[in-house]
């Protein structure tokens, strides 16, 4: 693990060594993938060095400068499953996430200016970059993409994160490849909003193409929706174009993207396999002006259940995958079929935090059991109450650390207090705790409440997310009821989850995955109740996402902590942004609202030993997301 | 007689697929959330977060935070002009998605009914007649394990060994250069290869079942006068055999063209699922689970329907070759 750290900082180094000396590379010629060089001979397509942009991005492959051919071949779920599509060909946004995920370098735009107080922020593209029909991507593309459709209320509301206090940024073009966003207030968090895959949306699509699809450009809107069983322009519109995250996004082999593959076959309704090859105008080359990508076709067959996935694996049918297959009860079989299927195991780093996080609502509809939870030394009570590291043995099979929550220690966010108070297991404490509160034992053992009723309560689980949780949570009942609390593990159905506890409010406590590395971009849903995944506080989240207007008001330590999460989220300096950040996470542990058991352990994925210039070890992250920014275009096979 | 007959049981279908779709509308409505909340719960599932404003607007579009008899109205309204909506999750119209897929479903399962037929009728008179041979036991004891094997759990086995010790995928209809081709000669010759795999898996419990019915019927009309005076008066034991006493067990075969069909395509979900066939199967399992509410809808109306028409004809059927049915 160490070693994989080293080489994946040294990869990053050099990375950002080429972009430096992107210009030389700029005086070069390029070489092209042999299929691609046949088409140029037979006049099908211009030469490659009219198909780059003048700069086109520079990129050092971690291993070896590669070789062209090849097919990927990853599996897919027939259902809800695009985002995998979208994690392996990348959010082709303006800018992107770096290797480490410490970072935010430029990706479509080939650099970019911040000013001082972060409300203006202006985007250089690259001359000469062009779509992969061979039209070509100007800034025309993004104020269409902007104006036509983020700001467009008819078409979708605006998202939050091209507005600041409210007010959507202004968008200007400077020439015909510089743009300017700028905010009424700082917003220090944009670049990072940018660099995850929901930011995609100022370059997602070609003005050129999808207009037509729009009444503002196109009379005939009418016969076009008519001519393709469309209800309305939005329909007709995201069944050609797509949207970032829906399926339709990889259903028209015919939208031109700036990816470095491009749907032939599409992912629709009952597809058995989705294929996608290499974009001849993509964008980026390696130190010795090969074209990137190297592989020429991603081929993913889809397989309706998540047992046959495994068995593809195993059979030596699968060249990479960390989705689906990285639970823990695959392991063992994965790790037996090793050497048969030809693929070594690569590691889904956790960014920090841990599994499974218990949120006790404190915005509880029954005022008893709101202000039993609101009690700080009930809460204290019941985390000394369970022996952490015996869980961790037992339902964790030994992989992990006791932990409450947050970045680990080698993280520049990690805060101490929050992630390591009361983890020692000390039942005699948490029982004098309790005692003092005046919660006296009743006959059966459990304590009562000052009314005589009993303290019991269901946590909610979803048993199919990570089963190993229902196995923690029935080990912390077992402690529990030795303090004399009685909870009861709720196992349910995910949408039922869903509906009870983040829409109507009605759970008494529930887990969730609590990852978290407080990074921009990402939330800090467990020390700032801000957004659905808070259920601990999902009035207040109503509150604060609505403005005022819907939820409840939340308490003064509540208010604080939403108040800096704003002030952080305008900050561009990191040390001050961490500084606010840091100020959050102090009034969380003081508050010390939700508790965890253990650190979030890596997962691991599968890859075909041949594959290179894949890095042993990538983080694992929705904001990231993994595996996009390994850079997939650099991987090739060994003869 | 038997035309009033056919125009009666033509008639009532109508309230009956009107109760159907009214009934099945409201089941794929019943759990708790909609398309939207387990679109957003599955993505989860993933680690993938959605933006919340733009589901808010998505329901809004959609229609789902309207009330049950609007959405079905909605719903009904346009399937009477032919319009089965648009599948939210594919933003595709129905139509669109389910025509090959029903077309192929019914291919598998004409085939596997056909399967079924021609393992279980020559092997039922055969165990009828040669009661309790050496022949008969292993027949019955193969028939009993088809009975009792699950047949997705038959799929499972065949695929696990098929990797395992062949390192072949027994999955799918088609090879791969077929898979996109448009139909042709040498497409249906390729799934000529492949069909034969899911056919069997799908037919086994049917064969069994239908062979002990077979052997039941046959056993009880073989002891009877009639056959004994047929034998007596010369009939070849073979011509005897067919003609007489075989017709009569016939029955059940005619019946199951009423329920074999919508049973081997709704009953060949989870199997299909295993084996990822491109038939209906999978596709309607998940638009059920992502609360895809017009793509399931489409498909559960169009399977009612089959098995109102599968009724029709099978009772059209055992009233030609039965003279003893009679109808009211």
């Amino acid at each position: 693990m160490k070693q994989t750290q080293g080489r994946l900082v040294t990869a990053v180094s050099a990375l950002a060594l080429s972009a430096a000396l992107g210009a030389e590379a700029w005086a070069q010629t390029y070489d092209e993938a042999p299929q691609l060089a046949e088409r140029v001979a037979a006049g099908e397509l211009p030469p490659v060095e009219e198909r780059l942009p003048a700069e086109p991005e520079v990129v050092t492959p971690i291993e070896s400068i590669g070789t062209y051919g090849g097919q990927l071949r990853y599996g897919l779920r027939g259902s809800s499953d695009h985002n995998n599509i979208l994690r392996m060909v990348g959010p082709q946004g303006l800018v992107r996430w770096n290797m480490d995920y410490t970072e935010v370098i430029p990706n479509v735009a080939h650099e970019f200016e911040v000013n001082e107080d972060a409300t203006e922020f202006t985007f250089h593209l690259r001359p000469g970059m062009k779509w992969s029909d061979g039209e070509p991507f100007t800034a025309d593309d993004v104020l269409f993409n902007m104006l036509d459709l983020v700001f467009n209320d008819e078409f979708a509301p605006t998202p939050p994160r091209y507005m600041t206090d409210g007010t959507p940024a202004t968008v200007e073009k400077l020439d015909d490849h510089t743009i300017k966003f700028t905010f009424t207030a700082p917003y220090g968090d944009f670049l990072a909003e940018l660099a995850s895959p929901l930011g995609q949306h100022p370059v997602l699509y070609a003005r050129h193409y999808c207009s037509q699809f729009m009444p503002a450009y196109n009379d005939q809107i009418d016969e076009l929706i008519a001519a393709n069983n469309a209800s309305d322009w939005q329909n007709l519109y995201l069944a050609k174009c797509g949207d970032i995250e829906i399926p339709a996004r990889w259903g028209n082999a015919e939208r031109p993207t700036l990816d470095p593959w491009i749907i032939s076959e599409p992912y629709t309704g009952g597809a058995v396999r989705v294929v996608m090859e290499r974009n001849p105008y993509f964008w980026q080359v390696d130190t010795e002006g090969n074209q990137l990508p190297y592989i020429d076709t991603l081929l993913s067959p889809i397989a309706q259940d998540v047992e046959s996935l495994i068995l593809d694996a195993m059979g030596g049918r699968i060249d990479f995958q960390i989705r689906h297959l990285d639970a823990a009860a695959n392991r063992p079989v994965l790790a037996e079929n090793r050497e048969a299927g030809g693929y070594e195991f690569v590691e889904a780093s956790s960014v920090g935090g841990v599994n499974m996080i218990i949120n006790l609502n404190l915005t509880h509809k029954d005022p008893e059991l709101r202000e039993l939870f609101n009690t700080r030394d009930f809460r204290v009570a019941l985390s000394l109450g369970m022996d952490r590291q015996s869980i961790i043995d037992t339902a964790l099979l030994g992989d992990g650390e006791p932990w409450q929550q947050g970045p680990f220690e080698e993280h520049p966010n990690f805060h101490e207090q929050i992630s390591t108070q009361y983890l020692d297991y000390d039942p005699d404490e948490a029982n004098r705790l309790l005692d003092e509160l005046g919660f006296a034992p009743g006959a059966d053992g459990v304590r009562q409440l000052p009314s005589g009723r009993p303290i019991k309560f269901q946590v909610d689980v979803i048993p199919t997310l990570q089963p190993e949780q229902v196995d923690m949570l029935e080990l912390i009942e077992q402690y529990w009821a030795e303090i004399g609390v009685d909870m009861d593990v709720n196992a349910l159905e995910r949408t039922f989850f869903y509906e009870r506890t983040s829409n109507s409010n009605d759970h008494d406590a529930a887990v969730w995955g609590g990852q978290a590395s407080w990074v921009p971009g990402e939330i800090p849903q467990q020390i700032v109740p801000v957004h659905h995944d808070s259920r601990w506080g999902i009035p207040w989240s109503f509150w604060y996402n609505s403005g005022g207007e819907r939820g409840e008001e939340p308490p003064a330590s509540v208010k604080q902590r939403m108040e800096l999460y704003d002030q952080a989220r305008a900050t561009v300096d990191p040390e001050a942004r961490r500084a606010l950040i840091h100020q959050i996470a102090d009034i969380a542990a003081e508050e010390f609202e939700v508790m965890g058991v253990s650190k979030a352990v890596p997962t691991y994925g599968i890859v075909k030993t041949n594959l290179m210039n894949v890095p042993p070890a990538m983080p694992s992250s929705w904001y990231y997301p993994t595996p996009a920014p390994t850079l997939l275009t650099t991987w090739y096979w060994a003869e | 007689m038997l035309l009033t007959y056919i125009v009666k049981r033509i008639i009532w279908t109508i309230p009956f697929l009107f109760a159907v779709s009214l009934v099945s509308f409201a089941l794929i409505q019943a759990p708790p959330g909609d398309y939207l909340t387990t679109f957003a719960a599955t993505l989860a599932q993933s680690g993938d977060m959605v933006d919340e404003q733009r589901l808010e607007a998505l329901r809004t579009r959609y229609g789902l935070d309207q009330p049950f008899i609007v959405q079905y109205w909605k719903w009904i309204s346009g399937v009477l002009q032919g319009d089965f909506g648009i599948s939210f999750e594919w933003q595709q119209p129905v139509s669109h998605l389910i025509w090959e897929r029903m077309a192929l479903s019914v291919c598998l399962a004409l085939s596997t009914l056909l399967f079924t037929w021609a393992i279980a009728f020559p092997i039922g008179i055969y165990s009828a007649v040669r009661k309790y041979s050496i022949g008969d036991y292993i027949v019955t004891t193969i028939g009993f394990l088809g009975l009792a094997l699950p047949n997705f759990l038959l799929a499972l086995v065949l695929m696990y060994v098929g990797v395992v010790y062949f390192g072949a995928n027994v999955g799918g209809l088609f090879s791969q250069e077929y898979q996109m081709a448009p139909w042709s000669w040498a497409k249906v010759v390729d799934l000529l290869e492949h069909i034969w795999i899911p056919v069997v898996i799908l037919g086994t419990s049917s064969s069994a079942a239908l062979i002990r019915i077979m052997r039941a019927n046959l056993l009880d009309e073989l002891n009877k006068p009639y056959v004994t005076t047929a034998r007596a008066k010369g009939l070849s034991e073979f011509k005897l055999l067919i003609k007489y006493p075989v017709r009569l067990a016939l029955n059940p075969f005619v019946s199951t063209i009423g329920w074999a069909f919508p049973q081997l395509i709704s009953g060949a979900v989870i199997t299909a699922f295993v084996l990822s066939l491109p038939t209906a199967g999978p596709l309607l399992l998940q638009a059920l689970l992502a609360q895809d509410m017009y793509l399931a809808g489409a498909f559960i109306l169009l399977l009612c329907t089959l098995t109102v028409v599968g009724m029709l004809v099978s009772d059209i059927l055992l009233a030609l070759l039965d003279p003893r049915i009679r109808y009211q």
